[in-house]
């Protein structure tokens, strides 16, 4: 009971700390709230700042939890328009060597990527470490390539970052690289900015047009993703022929 | 109290303020939060609150941060973070731990230590308690209105009856739902006096003194005058008053299942007791669950009780099941709502725990029993510490829903390099324009650019250095104008992206080049 009488006494004296909250929430603001705003911002001579109207943004409830799944909706609904190539082009990239930055990728995991398995399953989908990693193909000659499609893992809606695809003849992509596709805008992979745009994985993989460039070697580049630092591929076709 | 519960309080308090303020800043705002963040702005730069009867809850959230901001010197809100918001929530949570001193003698000083042990470490409470939405402050707020009422009942003093009708006008001006709190409370109540009547003989024949109608009468006019002061915002809006009525029109329609967020009755309960994603670890509170039971038994069998009430702890097992029941069955479903009822579930665990361990002899069992409750406390923190920091924003966490992606704060690190490279400043122009308005909570992280609009279409005049447009409306971007920079994660499967006028452009790939681009 003792205690319960002092439960009491302090209930009482914190009761006194309620006319003070109410001053504080209803305590007016002394500073102007838009001063700042209505000042202009490097105003020099005649000139000042054009001020516009614009629509302040709508309120909005909470939004529908979208799980993550396989069944994704395609991002749009036109048909990709068709590549026009040579006739007789073959999908070169079965029969390359490939290699990885990742050195924990082994040969049968990297063999996944020509295996022509190209669906939206965890068993079809090989992953690599966090950060910038790269696949190289080495086709064992010079080629004539025209067209590439990559699939990373579009098991879920998301996007691939700084995606970089390079062909060279130097197996150390030092010397005479020429990029196919560049995407990294602000260059933080370090191979330079790419004004190419980013792209939603769909099961139609993404088309690249090599031209008919002649290399050896392609270099696979990516850095995760929207939804996750892992770098994730499920299948790479490399259409081309052996150069004259 | 006795000593020794005072310093099991205090250890709960700690563990609970240092799992609740872990990284408190570093997930990404909840549409909803940030929807608060900026309600809360016009109250804290022009003092004006409308209570909305549609949307968006009751007005003690935003007139409690702005108490709470001027007691301690709270800058101006450009200069708010997430964390100072988010400390508002977790006060509250730690509010929870708090009082349970007021009820040391309902729930036995042992069954008090247990549940202020459960209270800190529950990964759901943890959890929420870092978000700035209504749901702490409803729990808190109840939990208030219940421990007054309880002291009120032991001591029949005016003063608690009237700190309980503050605890019921501040729970009417948090959240909407409080009635189905109250309303499974009432049954409650009334289903514990037909046992106690009727049923539970076993009991002494204590006559309980009257309740004074006096006492009754200034509880209700205290919690109507709260709720009166609240929704009017300090008289400024007297129809505040009549939407608090008229909000129920609106909520019902969603109840019955106009919204997105209908859900199955086992929605809370499978987040709660076992959610195993793919790919994920195993997250449960079950053992909670059990303790709860052990003391429903203990309560209903008047066995063992080792100090609590019995009557208290049948109110309370009626109660969380009556409640849990109401929140299962109606469609509409958040998971932050599991906490209204839980928190009844984690005060008889406390219970249950000490009923546990009152019923062993051997004292080596006992031990036993003892480090295996303390393990299951464990796995409850390890659990609460995983969902704080690797798993803050991973769908994978059973109370992530709709969670802004991490992916979202890259696009706003974009955003303010380019107006590092724009003369203009924070003064750039920015346009956003998202289908259905879904560009929360960008408001938010933009609040300190001076020039921003917000449009459910794409505009017709889109000459803003800087464009952030639903993938759908890339379609009408000018490529010669305005050129991509990027597509960014808002939510799972919800994307915007980064348009760059030409000229901002420029000076973007001419910092950006090096000797190795094509």
């Amino acid at each position: 009971m003792k205690t319960l009488r002092n439960d009491w006494r302090r209930l009482a004296d914190g009761a006194s700390l309620v006319p003070i909250l109410f001053s504080l929430m209803m305590a007016p603001n002394l500073r102007a709230a838009d001063e700042s705003k209505d000042k202009p911002a490097g105003a020099s001579g005649d000139m000042v700042p054009l001020v516009l109207k614009l629509p302040d943004p709508a309120f909005k409830g909470t939004p529908k939890d979208i799980p993550l799944g396989p069944n994704i909706e395609p991002m749009s609904d036109k048909p990709r328009p068709p590549m026009m190539v040579p006739a007789g082009l073959k999908n070169i990239a079965p029969g390359s060597k490939l290699t990885s930055s990742d050195k924990n990728a082994t040969a049968d995991t990297l063999a996944k990527l020509t295996d022509g398995d190209k669906e939206a399953s965890e068993q079809s989908i090989i992953y690599l470490r966090k950060g910038s990693q790269w696949v190289q193909m080495d086709f064992g000659g010079p080629q004539e390539i025209f067209a590439i499609v990559i699939w990373h893992a579009h098991n879920s809606a998301k996007v691939y970052r700084d995606v970089i695809v390079q062909a060279s003849d130097d197996p150390d992509f030092v010397n005479n690289v020429q990029v196919l596709f560049n995407n990294d805008y602000d260059n933080t992979s370090g191979l330079g900015a790419g004004t190419d745009r980013e792209y939603f994985e769909t099961r139609e993989g993404k088309l690249i047009n090599a031209k008919g460039i002649k290399a050896r070697y392609l270099r696979f580049y990516c850095k995760g993703s929207t939804e996750s630092a892992l770098n994730e591929y499920t299948e790479i076709e490399v259409y081309g022929r052996p150069a004259k | 109290m006795t000593r020794a519960l005072t310093v099991v309080l205090l250890l709960a308090l700690g563990a609970a303020f240092v799992l609740r303020g872990l990284k408190l800043g570093e997930r990404p705002m909840h549409n909803d939060e940030a929807v608060n963040a900026i309600k809360f702005r016009e109250l804290w730069e022009r003092g004006t609150f409308r209570y909305d009867p549609n949307e968006h809850h009751g007005p003690s959230l935003f007139y409690a941060t702005r108490a709470i901001g001027r007691l301690t010197g709270a800058p101006d809100f450009q200069e708010y973070t997430e964390a100072r918001l988010r400390w508002v929530t977790v006060l509250f949570g730690l509010g929870l731990v708090a009082l349970l001193p007021l009820v040391v003698d309902g729930l036995g000083r042992r069954g008090t230590a247990w549940a202020a042990l459960f209270t800190s470490v529950s990964p759901a409470f943890v959890f929420y308690s870092r978000y700035f939405i209504h749901e702490t402050l409803l729990v808190f707020f109840t939990f208030l209105a219940f421990v007054a009422a309880w002291r009120y009942w032991r001591t029949r003093r005016l003063g608690w009856a009237v700190l309980s009708g503050v605890g019921l006008g501040l729970m009417s001006a948090t959240k909407e739902t409080f009635v189905l709190t109250l309303a499974a409370a009432a049954l409650a109540l009334a289903l514990n006096l037909l046992w106690t009547r009727f049923i539970d003989a076993s009991g002494l024949p204590l006559k309980a003194q009257r309740v004074s109608l006096r006492h009754l009468a200034a509880a209700l006019v205290v919690w109507l005058a709260v709720v009166v002061v609240l929704f009017t915002s300090f008289f400024t809006n007297p129809s505040g008053l009549l939407d608090s009525v008229r909000t129920y029109e609106p909520w019902l329609h969603r109840a019955e299942g106009a919204s997105p967020h209908i859900h199955a009755w086992y929605f809370y309960l499978h987040r709660l007791l076992i959610f195993h994603p793919d790919n994920g670890p195993v997250w449960t509170e079950a053992l909670l669950l059990v303790l709860g039971l052990v003391a429903a038994w203990a309560g209903f069998a008047r066995k063992r009780l080792d100090g609590a009430s019995a009557g208290l702890v049948r109110f309370l097992t009626l109660y969380t099941l009556l409640l849990t029941a109401i929140y299962s069955l109606v469609a509409y479903k958040t998971p932050w709502c599991l906490l209204n009822f839980w928190h009844g579930m984690l005060l008889l665990a406390g219970v249950g725990a000490a009923v546990l361990l009152r019923g062993i002899r051997q004292r080596s069992v006992y031990w036993c029993v003892s480090l295996l409750l303390a393990a299951g406390a464990g796995h409850l923190t390890w659990q609460a510490w995983q969902l704080d920091t690797t798993y803050a924003a991973d769908q994978r966490n059973p109370y992530v829903y709709a969670q802004t992606s991490p992916d979202v704060l890259d696009l706003l690190s974009l955003v303010e390099k380019l107006a590092a490279l724009s003369p203009e400043g924070d003064r750039m122009l920015i346009q956003v324009a998202a289908a259905d308005g879904d560009y929360w909570p960008l408001p938010w992280y933009l609040r300190r650019f001076q020039q921003v609009g917000w449009w459910e279409h794409l505009p017709a005049d889109t000459r803003a250095c800087v464009l952030i447009v639903s993938p759908g409306f890339s379609a009408g971007m000018d490529p010669a104008q305005a050129h991509q920079m990027g597509i960014f994660g808002l939510r799972p499967r919800v994307f915007l992206e980064l348009y760059v006028r030409d000229e901002l452009w420029q000076r973007w790939m001419d910092r950006n080049r090096s000797n190795r681009s094509p």
